[in-house]
């Protein structure tokens, strides 16, 4: 045997050793899906930090921190400066972070139901819904008893929005189920004349409100983060940290369910009940989203895009992975929507629907090269 | 055993399956065939459970609609016609759907069973690569991998399982055919059971042990192929009048799957 040979062979068993160590773990993305979540915690945390750490006042969180522990004399100055961090930027924070994972994760539940990755809560009508709900007090809440109106204060625009939303989703689906099925064509088709009923009711809406009620009404709907405070965030965050806990739980039904609904029940899903619980969870996280903060699009479809390229459409990865992406993408769009015009901000919405439009459009041309549309 | 007695589906008001009986018996392979229309795969669907029917079907003795899907699960698997995905998942990663989406009794094996099932359908070295770039005929294979690590092992706690397979070799080469006829028959060998949709007679002929011939909705014949399979039987179910056994004329080539050696 020449020495050429002898390589030959060593690099042969070397490549064959290779093949087999990747074989045994080929097209298994579990690794990197571990590894993508924790390094989504390390960044959702330094994005809350720096969430509350910045803004249009020179207001200095560690500073704020500091005096608070150190027990020192209160200042005016650091009065001030505590209103700024503790009662503007926290809760706008958190609350921003719980939208964004709200209705990334909302988007990828909606997603793996209808088994299209363009599925989106926009999409089915329930952002409409939530929208016509909300335009609704908006132009007539005046016309309600003044001791109701006083009673619901702040929580009146939210509640109506979201109402607005789960009606639109429990009447989409009484309208896509006979005899026990949903059936994913007629909601999405369903869902599109909803949205655009909503919409249309909306514009007569619209027509006949006052200046204030147009004005109300345009930067409602923009979308935006500012004016959060502890009381929204007490009447939202519940309901979506709620279906942020449950759905979850769906993942390996939500994965049976890509193979059609027929194969999830084949593999043991109740594929009723799945369908029951993630409609809504997603109904409750997006109306309560909207509620508190209207219009922002896009995060939906972008965010657990972007995660089923890195690691790969397994919902048990995909759902907790969008919920922090979607929080940290939102927070980011906040502090350039806070920064870029300050010290006036831009509404989110406009943001979000920048560079989530041409996302879009991207992912639609990518797919019709690919499956030759 | 899996048995259906008096077996009627309607689909949309209309109905599709008129007053079936049969019964599939552990350590065999039934093959329903008919021609298009004949309603094979409603029967099928109807005895996996997932469309509503009347009549009486039992699975090893339990009455079919008393069952939860998860119990169904471990008890038979399901190999549908086509099925595409919309998301890039990976070979390994569907089949492994089938061991951890439902019962999830092999928690330390899922690897293993995943790679010996893909060994099994001949895609041994495809797990890495996603579902959606393989051909049809792979695609089938990947989704009988999936299938069969669902029910592993033919016999659970003393109870057989039951693979029910819809066309499962209509997008196989011939070769592939074989590997997959051959597999159904050692699940039957070891004590499992096989319903099987089939369009190939020549297949059925030579791997199952009981044929079920249905026709608008109801069971013609049914039997061993050797006796069910005949000239009349042939014109009766199919309309087409053929020989069994007959050898064509001479000039226009012929080949059967019988004469295939490993």
């Amino acid at each position: 045997m020449s020495l050429n040979d002898a390589v030959r062979g060593d690099s042969a068993r070397g490549l064959s050793l290779m093949r087999a160590v990747q074989s045994s773990s080929a097209g298994d993305r579990t690794a990197i899906a571990r590894l993508t979540l924790a390094v989504l915690v390390v960044v959702s945390l330094v994005a809350l930090a720096l969430s509350i750490a910045t803004g249009a006042s020179d207001a200095s969180a560690i500073n704020v921190i500091g005096a608070l522990f150190s027990g020192a004399e209160e200042t005016a100055l650091s009065v001030r400066d505590r209103i700024i961090v503790f009662d503007i930027r926290m809760p706008r924070a958190l609350l921003g972070f719980l939208i964004g994972a709200a209705l990334a994760m909302s988007g990828a539940v909606m997603q793996g139901l209808f088994r299209n990755p363009l599925a989106d809560p926009g999409l089915v009508g329930i952002s409409s819904g939530s929208a016509l709900g909300a335009v609704l007090m908006i132009v007539l809440g005046a016309s309600l008893p003044a001791g109701l109106m006083l009673a619901l204060g702040a929580f009146a625009l939210p509640l109506a929005a979201f109402i607005g939303g789960l009606l639109t989703t429990l009447l989409l689906y009484r309208i896509a189920t006979r005899g026990g099925q949903t059936s994913v064509a007629t909601m999405l088709l369903a869902g599109i004349a909803i949205a655009a009923l909503a919409g249309a009711v909306t514009g007569i809406l619209i027509y006949i409100a006052d200046d204030k009620q147009l004005r109300d009404i345009t930067f409602w709907s923009l979308g935006s983060l500012s004016g959060m405070t502890w009381t929204k965030l007490f009447a939202a965050g519940p309901i979506i940290l709620l279906a942020l806990l449950v759905v979850p739980f769906l993942s390996r039904g939500l994965n049976a369910i890509t193979l059609g609904e027929a194969a999830a029940f084949h593999m043991g899903v109740k594929v009723q009940r799945l369908k029951y619980i993630a409609v809504v969870a997603v109904a409750g996280a997006v109306g309560a989203s909207v509620a508190v903060s209207g219009g922002i699009g896009f995060v939906g479809i972008v965010v657990p895009h972007l995660l089923r390229i890195v690691i790969g459409p397994d919902h048990r990865y995909l759902l907790p992975a969008s919920a922090l992406f979607g929080g940290v993408l939102m927070l980011g769009a906040d502090m350039l929507a806070r920064t870029i015009v300050a010290p006036a901000e831009l509404p989110i919405g406009i943001i979000t629907a920048l560079a989530g439009a041409p996302f879009f459009l991207w992912v639609l041309l990518r797919d019709r090269t690919r499956n030759g549309w | 055993m899996i048995t259906a007695k008096n077996l009627t589906v309607a689909l949309s008001g209309k109905t599709i399956v008129h007053g079936v009986s049969l019964i599939a018996k552990a350590g065999e392979l039934t093959a329903i065939v008919g021609p298009n229309g004949s309603g094979k795969t409603t029967t099928m669907k109807a005895l996996a459970g997932e469309l509503p029917s009347t009549g009486e079907i039992t699975i090893n003795g339990h009455a079919l609609g008393a069952l939860e899907p998860w119990q169904l699960a471990v008890k038979r698997a399901v190999l549908p016609q086509a099925a595409t995905i919309a998301f890039p998942f990976t070979v390994r990663e569907i089949v492994r759907m089938g061991l951890t989406v439902g019962p999830n009794r092999h928690a330390e094996r899922i690897e293993a069973i995943t790679a010996e099932a893909l060994a099994a359908v001949d895609l041994s070295g495809f797990a890495g690569r996603f579902y959606q770039e393989l051909s049809g005929g792979e695609q089938q294979r990947v989704q009988l991998a999936r299938v069969l690590s669902q029910i592993w092992e033919p016999v659970l706690d003393g109870e057989p399982c039951f693979l029910m397979l819809d066309e499962p070799v209509s997008a196989l080469d011939i070769r592939h055919q074989l590997t997959i006829m051959t597999l159904a028959r050692r699940y039957c060998e070891g004590g499992g059971g096989v319903i099987a949709v089939m369009h190939d007679l020549n297949l059925t002929a030579m791997f199952a042990d009981h044929m079920v011939m249905m026709k608008n909705g109801r069971i013609e014949r049914a039997g061993a192929p050797a006796a069910v399979m005949t000239d009349d039987a042939m014109e009766a179910v199919f309309g087409c009048r053929m020989r069994i056994n007959g050898v064509p004329a001479p000039g226009v080539p012929f080949v059967l799957p019988h004469t295939a050696s490993a």
